[in-house]
């Protein structure tokens, strides 16, 4: 960890403005991410600027705009506050369950929604300051691209980088078609959709997110959906708990009144790709179909084929493949087996 | 040895609980040492080569930077003087990735921290030796003459000739020790003498390793250290963080905290090393074995050996005229490999007992009848006698208690939901020594009390040393247990064996009884009296008037148990649910089954035992250290990557103790209960495994993508 300066951001505008002048310079969240990235070396800022003082943790109704009749989720308020909240757990399940998929109870006690969105990715090589990075240090090379990538990329990756996105409330975020709202350093408001908020790597893997620097996330807003009463976030694990995902898919259907005909399909996967992955192929497929296992078959076998896996992560193909359906199944059953 | 009026053998909660869980009881950097100053470490970037250049000019002017340690100033250190895995700053010489080329020292933790990244250095890469796919190929024999090939009869001759066989190989990865506490030590000079608070499992053998490699006689050196968070082998040996925190104390002349952190655990202090076992079984129809080999080949680190005795279970577990017993080893860019729980018989088993369970599934039989079958009456390896031994009770009334009649005996056919349920039972065994350990016993009369205090330079890793030599002492003096302090973990004190390879309970519990029965014996003698039943050393205090009264004893084993063979002995049950759409695996239910002998108290017994047992878990499931042979380094740093088992992975865990009277392996008739824990843990989840899956993983941990 290097010398940096510490202050505390009054309001939003402080917080935003004090970033605007300084590129070195963080929001200091949870910093449950941030600090310990710095104590590696990876992130070296110069100046953290603390915005938990912030009033933006309000978990609330939308009643106007895009989003109306749908809820918004604070930027600053804590994970652990988002999975138990009576309307996220009544009307977005999903989202709790991702949220509870994730870290421990104590880490979610201090994560907050906005950071948890910018979490930056788990490679290993990423951790390490002697090994190659093209995320953490342009231009060095990407270790893992023939390195040890069982946990790496099997969608979207550049030969400049294979790493994951780790999020699990990302992903559940990512198939609810979340909104993330921001103010930027000039004061403005802007809204950003949840596809367009993580990026793929290219040739700029040092680029997580559309998010430009000094830019504040205010809250998550959730559109009004069907999907409460069937969907399921399953995490494929090497453990039970407290560790990120080998592989996880949120899923999510709302199937016709009258007989098992899926009218709408939601499908993220975790743990494939640079961002959230969206099974847009299979979802497609799934729509106007009987919700059927051999169903889900078929839309998992589609999405699954443009897989391009790495020399050590070729059984996420299968496994992508095995929890899609089984994600599917759950969310058809209520969360039940 | 059980007895209703005596504390030993009843579940005391320990005696140091209480100053734990309030953050009272001291670890090695909690010491309210005076004026110290902060070391960091700095480490090799490459695993092979040499050092060209190291750049401190940037660090040297650093806010509160006091001293730069690296191999161009460091003070000339003797490397063969027990200190592990070399890295004292000796030469520019790079052996392993991360290796220490140098230490800061500044006024904060965090001005160190912060000059540790001003430093840069330049190398001249070798390619490293780091992949031992490859490396194997090379392995020869090892010097150690321990590790020879050990034969017995014809196997080759047997398996040719065998009705049944099963030859396989069997991998199980590096994995780290990771105790909760990081290694971390204070220094502090006093003239010529300096006293390290430095978690250490064997006191005198760091205090010997630190003087010889500071080239300082022993007397000058005192190791401070009453409480351990935990060590399981590395703390055994001393490692150089030890001496150069010392180094650094005397450079800058005020003493020096240093501290690894979680991430320099993985190249400071040891690893179990690689294991690649072939082994190979030949039976007859009925059952009987005919033959055992157990091949092994691992790796070194360059300059130095060290093995895992992986075939040792295989030495002694079954009967078999023919047995072949092998190592073979290859030099690596790693850090040196050390003890680790269970050393090679916890890695052993896995091979072993899953050979069993692939012989019995050949067979058609069950696997409990199998090795019942096998049962030898005495020691295969040398022909003695057993002192004792369980496992027959240990796998009968397991069997009971854990409901093995439900087993499902092909695989696969219990499905419950997406689940797939399997049970699976392994074997296992470890060595029970005494060991020359010596001990103080000082008696206090005030009025009517007497207190009692025992000392002895013994280490207590987190287990419950403390409270077992608190109940012998309280037993044999005739007090109770809050009449009795235990002072133990200073090289001060009488000096005592390690806490390691489960002999610290039998060495510290004899020595401490031997004494306190020495104690009485010379109060009886002073009194000049005849009594009818033999009075308690407490009651001849009172009766005699004494108000200070001490004696010492030099405890040594019983020549006697030399003619025995003394093991502990476990069977493992292990139930387990599988995902059958991930491969996620879950132990539903755990029980062990252990005659260790006497056990001094049942419920930190247990906890030994049940911590062995989720250790084994997380070696079957879930450890992995991984090496990018590219590079030699670990791309599993920290406890984000290198998965132990936490809570939710761990279901219902029972231990049960068969109940022994074995006085054969030492007066008290204690055999050890830290390591046998952990032994055939792994091979009782894979062969569950493979019952619920039909799935026989050769390989640790089983992670999810291997059940696909
Ligand atoms: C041991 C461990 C295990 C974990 N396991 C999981 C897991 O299984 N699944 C999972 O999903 N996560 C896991 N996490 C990650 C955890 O969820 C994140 O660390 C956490 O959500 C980050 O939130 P924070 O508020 O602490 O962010 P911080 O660390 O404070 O900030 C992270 C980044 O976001 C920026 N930032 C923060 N807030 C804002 C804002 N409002 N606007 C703009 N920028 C902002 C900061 O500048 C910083 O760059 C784990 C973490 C740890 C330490």
């Amino acid at each position: 960890m290097r010398p940096f300066t510490y202050t505390r951001a009054k309001d939003p505008a402080a917080a935003t403005q004090a970033l605007a002048g300084n590129p070195t310079a963080r929001f200091l969240a949870g910093g449950t991410n941030l600090i310990d990235l710095m104590k590696e070396d990876v992130e070296r800022p110069t100046a953290l600027v603390d915005i938990t003082n912030l009033s933006l943790a309000e978990i609330k109704p939308i009643t106007a705009g895009a989003s109306k009749g749908g809820l918004s989720i604070g930027g600053l308020g804590k994970n652990t506050e988002a999975a138990n909240h009576p309307l996220v757990r009544q009307h977005y399940p999903l989202l709790s369950q991702a949220i509870l998929a994730g870290a421990s109870g104590q880490i979610r006690n201090m994560a907050t929604n906005g950071g948890n969105l910018l979490q930056r990715t788990r490679c290993p090589y990423f951790y390490e300051v002697s090994m190659p990075c093209n995320k953490r240090a342009p231009g060095s090379g990407c270790g893992a691209l023939e390195g040890i990538n069982r946990l790496h990329a099997i969608f979207g990756w550049s030969e400049k980088c294979v790493a994951v996105y780790p999020s699990d409330m990302a992903i559940a975020l990512a198939a609810l078609d979340a909104v993330v709202r921001v103010r930027t350093a000039s004061g403005q408001e802007r809204s950003i959709p949840f596809a367009d908020f993580h990026r793929l790597p290219g040739n700029t893997p040092e680029q997580d997110t559309n998010l430009a620097h000094g830019e504040l996330i205010t809250a998550i807003d959730l559109p009004q959906n069907r999907f409460a009463d069937r969907s399921y976030y399953l995490k494929v694990r090497d453990r039970a708990s407290y560790a990120f995902a080998l592989l996880s898919v949120a899923a999510a259907l709302e199937v016709s009144e009258t007989g098992n005909r899926i009218v709408q399909a939601r499908i993220a996967m975790g743990g494939v790709a640079h961002k959230p992955w969206r099974a847009l192929t299979a979802e497609k497929m799934l729509i106007g179909q009987e919700a059927t296992p051999a169903n889900f078959k078929r839309a998992a076998d589609a999405e699954m084929a443009a897989a391009q896996p790495l020399e050590h992560n070729k059984f996420k193909v299968e496994l992508g493949n095995r929890s899609i359906v089984l994600a599917l199944q759950m969310a058809l059953n209520g969360g039940k087996a | 040895m059980q007895d209703k009026n005596k504390l030993t053998g009843t579940p005391v909660s320990r005696i140091d609980g209480i100053a734990k869980v309030t953050g009272k009881a001291a670890y090695s950097t909690d010491y309210p040492v005076k004026n110290l100053a902060y070391a960091v470490l700095f480490k090799s970037t490459i695993a092979a080569g040499t050092i060209r250049s190291i750049d401190t000019a940037a660090a040297e002017k650093a806010p509160g930077v006091l001293a730069i340690i690296t191999h161009q100033n460091a003070p000339k250190l003797n490397v063969d003087g027990g200190i592990r895995g070399g890295a004292l700053l000796q030469s520019p010489e790079i052996e392993f990735h991360g290796q220490h080329i140098g230490l800061v020292v500044a006024e904060t933790f965090e001005q160190a921290r912060h000059a540790a990244h001003l430093i840069s250095v330049t190398y001249d890469r070798k390619e490293p030796k780091a992949d031992f796919e490859k490396l194997m190929k090379n392995a020869s024999v090892p010097k150690d003459k321990d590790k020879a090939d050990a034969k017995r009869g014809d196997v080759k001759a047997a398996l040719r000739e065998a009705e049944i066989k099963v030859e396989e190989v069997y991998e199980t990865p590096i994995e780290h020790h990771h105790p909760l506490e990081p290694h971390a030590t204070i220094a502090e000079w006093t003239g010529d003498r300096v006293t390290l608070y430095n978690s250490s499992q064997i006191v005198n053998g760091a205090q010997t390793a630190a003087a010889k490699t500071l080239n300082i006689k022993p007397e000058q050196v005192r190791i401070v250290t009453p409480y351990i968070g935990g060590g399981f082998g590395s703390k055994g040996g001393q490692w150089a963080n030890l001496v150069l925190t010392a180094v650094a104390a005397r450079q800058v002349n005020r003493p020096v905290k240093l501290a690894l952190t979680r991430q320099q655990m993985v190249n400071s202090v040891g690893l179990r090393q690689r294991n690649h076992q072939k082994v190979s079984l030949a039976a007859t129809k009925d059952g009987k074995l005919t033959a055992l080999a157990h091949e092994t080949t691992t790796h070194g680190a360059i300059k130095n050996e060290f093995i895992e005795p992986c075939g040792d279970c295989s030495k002694i577990m079954y009967d078999t005229p023919n047995s072949l017993i092998t190592y073979r080893i290859v030099p690596m860019n790693v850090i040196l490999p050390t003890y680790t729980r269970g050393p090679g018989k916890s890695t052993g088993s896995f091979a072993l007992e899953s050979a069993m369970d692939e012989l019995a599934h050949k067979l058609k039989m069950d696997p409990i009848e199998l090795r019942l079958k096998n049962e030898p009456e005495r020691d295969p390896s040398n022909g003695k006698p057993w002192s004792s031994r369980t496992t027959v009770q240990c796998l009968q009334v397991g069997a009971k208690a854990f409901g093995w009649d439900r087993r499902k005996p092909e695989p696969g056919q219990n499905q419950q939901g997406n689940y797939l349920i399997g049970y699976g039972v392994s074997c296992g065994t470890y060595p029970a020594h005494q060991r020359p350990t010596s001990a103080i016993v000082k008696l206090k009369r005030t009025g009517n009390d007497v207190m009692a205090t025992v000392e002895l330079a013994a280490a207590d890793l987190g287990t419950g040393t403390y409270t077992i030599l608190a109940q012998t002492a309280a037993d044999a003096l005739g007090l109770p247990l809050n009449q009795v302090k235990v002072v133990i973990g200073d090289s001060d004190l009488p000096p005592a064996a390690g806490a390691v390879g489960s002999v610290g309970a039998s060495s510290y519990a004899n020595a401490v009884n031997d004494a306190c029965q020495k104690i009485t014996d010379e109060l009886l003698a002073r009194s000049g009296k005849q009594f009818f039943a033999r009075p308690t050393a407490s009651q001849l205090m009172l009766s005699e008037k004494l108000t200070d009264f001490q004696t010492r004893i030099d405890a040594k084993p019983l020549e006697s148990a030399e003619e025995y063979s003394a093991h502990s002995f476990n069977a493992n049950f292990a139930e387990v649910a599988v995902n059958r759409f991930t491969g996620m695996v879950r132990v539903n239910r755990f029980l062990a089954v252990t005659g260790a002998g006497t056990i001094l108290n049942p419920k930190t017994a247990r906890s030994q035992i049940i911590g062995g047992n989720i250790w084994g878990i997380g070696m079957a499931l879930t450890e992995e250290s991984v090496v990018d042979p590219r590079w030699g380094n670990f791309v599993t740093r920290s406890f984000a990557d290198y998965h132990v088992p936490a809570n939710l992975d761990i279901g219902a865990m029972e231990a049960i103790f068969i109940r022994e009277d074995d006085q054969k392996a030492n007066r008290m008739g204690i055999k050890g209960i830290g390591e046998v824990g952990i032994v055939g843990v792994a091979a009782a989840v894979a062969n569950a495994i493979f019952n619920a899956t039909g799935k026989r993983i050769r390989e640790l941990p089983i992670t999810p993508d291997k059940l696909l």
